[in-house]
């Protein structure tokens, strides 16, 4: 009785401590931005399945991945073990949970069995950390309490085991002195028992393990919330909470659409305010992410269910290539940030102010313009956290709040503005591509004839106006017109899509664009777009339905395929035969949206393929994503496309093949740079198809 | 100290120029109308000056000298950050008319300084500066390049053959800025475009003034001629072609 006494006070003070965390981490998220609303449980259940309870993405590094999904199969086993513990510390049985009979057995089996793997793998784990020096474990967000944090909670899991054996092992040796009966099946410990005897002492040390191991659960689920390891908590909702949409989309202001209607609208922008108006107008929030408190409750959720294991930044490109940028660190510093601020909040209210701020204190503006946007960071992410959300939503900050964008990129958002396009031409110049290479039909001419093309072929403004990409323009137009295919272009009603504003963090901008366009598009009856940009195609496909645009958009890699695939298209090898074509992923073809087949597809009907050691959803960004295409890259060793060709040319291809205006312009630099353009040339895969029918 | 920024209303720089009525007049059907680059910068840095603390300027505003279709316009300066705005109710016809309708609002508003851009980058002028300070009776400094406080005294600085000059000068006073006077033009911020719609905006009545010069007729510059590409290594080609068809050799 004194036992469960003592068990049930030890029990007690671990939830009361429990619970003073619970309040305190619930009065931070009241202080996160709302949004993010949380449907769609069905298939919310299937990604937790799938990703946490499966472990699919950690498979994406076979060896340690297994090595952690053996770790996290053993814990969720386990628990059930440690379940069964608090039963007995609290009744006073003996192993509750024995009359499940045969399910019993196994879960102790496999429990036991189970301690073994774990205590293996933690050692593992423990001499990479101390005696290896992996390069994820290291940078600039990962100090010295990083790593104690690491090898304290890994010891701490090792004891766990060290313990669960222990008890298990003096279970048997106790139970069998005393004449019992041995409740469940333990291998391993079975094989310890036979090798140690602690004769009248057994009992003492089953009660020393027993005590020890629930003890240490005890302290582990306190430590747990103030350490890194608050994972083991929090992965599995957060993988269920995971971000549903491609990761390509970027997630619609709807503030900012309230204003950007008010804008279009010219009577309403530019009349004068009606009397009194003034005190009506409610006080805008902030646009974007300026500190802790602009971020998403999901943002802060990702922040807590980080472990830093560093697999985000080991595949992102900025980082690769000696950037200052770490979306591990991005994370990282939310959850720092809130730890610093958070009390001031919940205590002080929202107007708290310790005169330091997330952007500029923690993350510097350097590290948030040297992203892509490639979302390589999201797709390794484990357990799903969307760093690129917490990146961009502090570009909007600094885009719409300071006007602080780097001038290069405040030069396109003014070009954008006024003549449509991020480069300085004239809309009126936006036909002059096709002008005496290919005919090639304007919407606007249909009208007249009371009729419609099946397809918009949305040119985009690198295909208008990119001396390189204008080819691609040409080529593929001259495919369709090969092939009978009903489409027509928009001609000087075209304008950016918005997709490298938005990216740039101009919201206001992206919505003016795609509001313009939309409005034209919807005037045209618009029902299907093609088009060889995957930006344009991300955007118009995944976010200009939110601003009321519905179309069906196909990347021109897909239309070739289906071209291909009932029968209207037939490809020959023969004038690539003898050449290696290897294929560049644009990553908003692959990741954003999930097209890896397509091009390949294609480009398999023309000649022989090779992949890059780094292909499909492990491609590695051109460099030129989320606005880079028109700055300066950041200070670092080196440049993103240059990484990108290397990789290219260790293939030994003789083409190397692209489907995306930014791609070309990085491979066909990347090949200047290392002296190859002689010898390796640089096709979009429409230009490849084009030549193959001799166009 | 209050500072008046004149800002001439142009179309965006990618615009194909075209004429109507026999080439006499500018055909502004689907025009986009910028603030003129140089008018941008003076605004920027005006604006830089105003918020540093430590400068002695208190308010900003923009003039403009056209129609109630410059309205966007102002409202963009007024988005960049101006405090208020003027619009002189006139559609302008030459620098005498333009710079006599800013001297009288520069005039009427207790301005310390006024700022004009060096020219307009749709007529090229680069008269109303000058004719501004001489109907205002006030000094004027030409192609200034940096514009700045020091111990509340206004010290400009103006590019010269191989070095800079630097100038100081009582206000009221003209200053007539070239680039440089501002690194970059500032877009405006979305908090600043909420806060533009409810900006004061001013018409006022054209002042008397005379037009000096009417315009009789816009050319266009004739088109380039083709190009012909001649390979690197091939000098004999080019040789061949400027002695035989270009005949310049």
């Amino acid at each position: 009785m004194d036992r469960q006494i003592v068990f049930l006070l030890v029990l007690l003070l671990t939830l009361l401590v429990f619970g003073f965390t619970v309040r305190k981490y619930s009065g931070y998220f009241k202080h996160t931005r709302k949004g993010f609303p949380v449907k769609q449980l069905g298939r919310r259940f299937g990604v937790m399945m799938e990703v946490a309870i499966g472990q699919t993405k950690i498979f994406r590094r076979p060896v340690m991945g297994l090595l952690h999904a053996l770790v996290f199969w053993g814990f969720l086993v386990i628990l059930i073990g440690s379940i069964e513990m608090i039963i007995d510390g609290l009744s006073g049985t003996e192993r509750a949970l024995a009359f499940l009979g045969g399910f019993h057995s196994f879960i102790m089996a496999s429990g036991d069995i189970f301690a073994l793997i774990i205590a293996v793998g933690i050692l593992v784990f423990l001499f990479r950390r101390v005696f290896l020096h992996v390069k994820r474990f290291s940078g600039i967000e990962m100090k010295h309490i990083s790593h104690l944090d690491a090898n304290v909670a890994l010891t701490m899991i090792l004891l766990l085991m060290v313990s669960l054996l222990g008890m298990n092992t003096f279970y048997i040796l106790s139970a069998t002195h005393a004449g019992h009966e041995v409740v469940g099946l333990y291998p391993i410990s079975n094989m310890f028992a036979s090798w140690i005897d602690a004769g009248d002492h057994n009992e003492f040390w089953h009660q020393f393990n027993w005590w020890m191991h629930i003890g240490l659960i005890f302290v582990f689920a306190n430590y747990l919330p103030y350490s890194k390891h608050f994972h083991v908590f929090m992965s599995v909702p957060n993988v269920f909470l995971s971000r549903l949409e491609p990761l390509g989309k970027v997630d619609t202001m709807e503030s900012i659409t309230r204003e950007v209607k008010i804008m279009m609208d010219p009577d309403q922008a530019f009349a004068s305010p009606p009397e009194g108006a003034e005190a009506e107008e409610e006080v805008p929030e902030r646009f974007g992410i300026m500190d802790v408190e602009d971020v998403s409750w999901k943002n802060y959720f990702d922040s807590l269910a980080c472990t830093e294991c560093g697999r985000c930044t080991s595949v992102c490109p900025a980082n690769i290539t000696g950037k200052m940028l770490s979306p591990r660190k991005i994370v990282m510093d939310v959850r720092a940030r809130m730890k610093e601020k958070g009390p001031g909040l919940v205590k002080n209210g929202t107007d708290y102010s310790d005169e330091r701020s997330l952007l500029r204190d923690y993350i510097s503006e350097e590290e948030l313009w040297a992203c892509t946007l490639c979302n390589a960071c999201a797709q390794e992410c484990p357990i799903n956290i969307n760093h690129p959300s917490i990146i961009l939503g502090m570009r909007r900050y600094l885009v719409m709040e300071e006007s602080a964008a780097p001038g290069e990129l405040n030069a396109i958002f003014s070009n954008i503005e006024n003549n449509g396009a991020p480069w300085q031409f004239s809309q009126e110049d936006r036909v002059l591509w096709s002008e005496g290479k290919v005919e090639v039909p304007l919407m606007s001419d249909f009208p007249a004839k009371g009729e419609n093309p099946e397809y918009l072929l949305w040119v985009g403004s690198a295909g208008a106006f990119d001396d390189r990409y204008k080819q691609v323009s040409v080529a593929f137009a001259k495919v369709l017109n090969h092939l009978g295919i009903s489409y027509a272009t928009l001609g000087v009603e075209e304008s950016s899509s918005g997709d490298v504003a938005r990216r740039a963090g101009n919201e206001m901008l992206f919505q003016m664009q795609a509001m313009m366009n939309i409005e034209l598009l919807n005037g045209y009856e618009v029902k299907k777009i093609i088009t060889c940009d995957p930006h344009a195609f991300n955007t118009l496909k995944n976010e200009y339905p939110d601003l009321g645009g519905e179309y069906e958009v196909i990347h021109h890699s897909q239309f070739l395929r289906e071209l291909m695939k009932d029968g209207r298209l037939s490809l020959n090898g023969a004038s690539l035969s003898g050449k290696k074509i290897t294929f560049h992923d644009p990553c908003y073809l692959g990741r954003a949206n999930g097209e890896y087949n397509a091009p390949r597809e294609v480009l398999e009907a023309l000649g022989s393929t090779v992949e890059m050691k780094r292909n499909k959803s492990f491609a590695l960004c051109c460099g030129a994503g989320g606005g880079q295409m028109f700055k300066e890259a950041e200070k670092g060793e080196k440049e993103v496309f240059i990484e990108r060709t290397e990789d290219a040319l260790e293939t030994g291809a003789d083409i190397i093949a692209t489907a995306c205006p930014y791609c070309m312009v990085m491979m066909t630099d990347g090949l200047k740079y290392k002296n190859k353009e002689e010898e390796i040339s640089n096709y979009d895969i429409a230009e490849l198809v084009a030549n193959s029918l001799n166009l | 100290m209050r500072i008046l920024i004149c800002i001439s209303n142009v179309p965006d720089t990618t615009t194909k120029v075209k004429f109507s009525t026999d080439n006499t007049s500018f055909d502004d059907g689907g025009v986009q109308w910028i603030i003129n680059p140089w008018d941008e910068l003076a605004l920027t840095r005006a604006m830089e000056l105003k918020e540093d603390a430590s400068n002695p300027v208190s308010n900003v505003t923009v003039v403009t000298v056209g129609s109630p279709a410059a309205e966007p316009t102002l409202r963009k300066a007024l988005a960049i950050g101006a405090d208020d705005a003027i619009r002189v109710d006139a559609v302008s016809t030459d620098a005498h008319f333009v710079a006599s309708q800013l001297a009288a609002v520069a005039a009427n508003g207790d301005f310390g300084v006024v700022l004009c851009g060096i020219e307009s980058s749709d007529y090229n002028g680069s008269a109303v500066g000058g004719m501004i300070s001489e109907i205002m009776g006030i000094p004027s400094v030409s192609a200034v390049s940096e514009f700045k406080f020091d111990g509340g005294e206004v010290v400009l600085s103006r590019d010269i053959d191989g070095g800079k000059e630097e100038v100081s000068v009582p206000a009221p006073f003209v200053a007539i800025v070239q680039k440089g006077i501002a690194k970059e033009p500032r877009i405006a911020a979305m908090r600043g475009i909420m806060m533009a719609r409810k900006k004061p905006l001013q018409v006022v009545p054209a002042a008397d003034a005379e037009s000096f010069t009417a315009y009789q007729a816009f050319a266009m510059p004739e088109p380039k001629a083709p190009c012909k590409m001649v390979d690197a290594d091939n000098v004999k080609e080019l040789v061949n072609l400027l002695q035989n068809e270009a005949k310049v050799l």
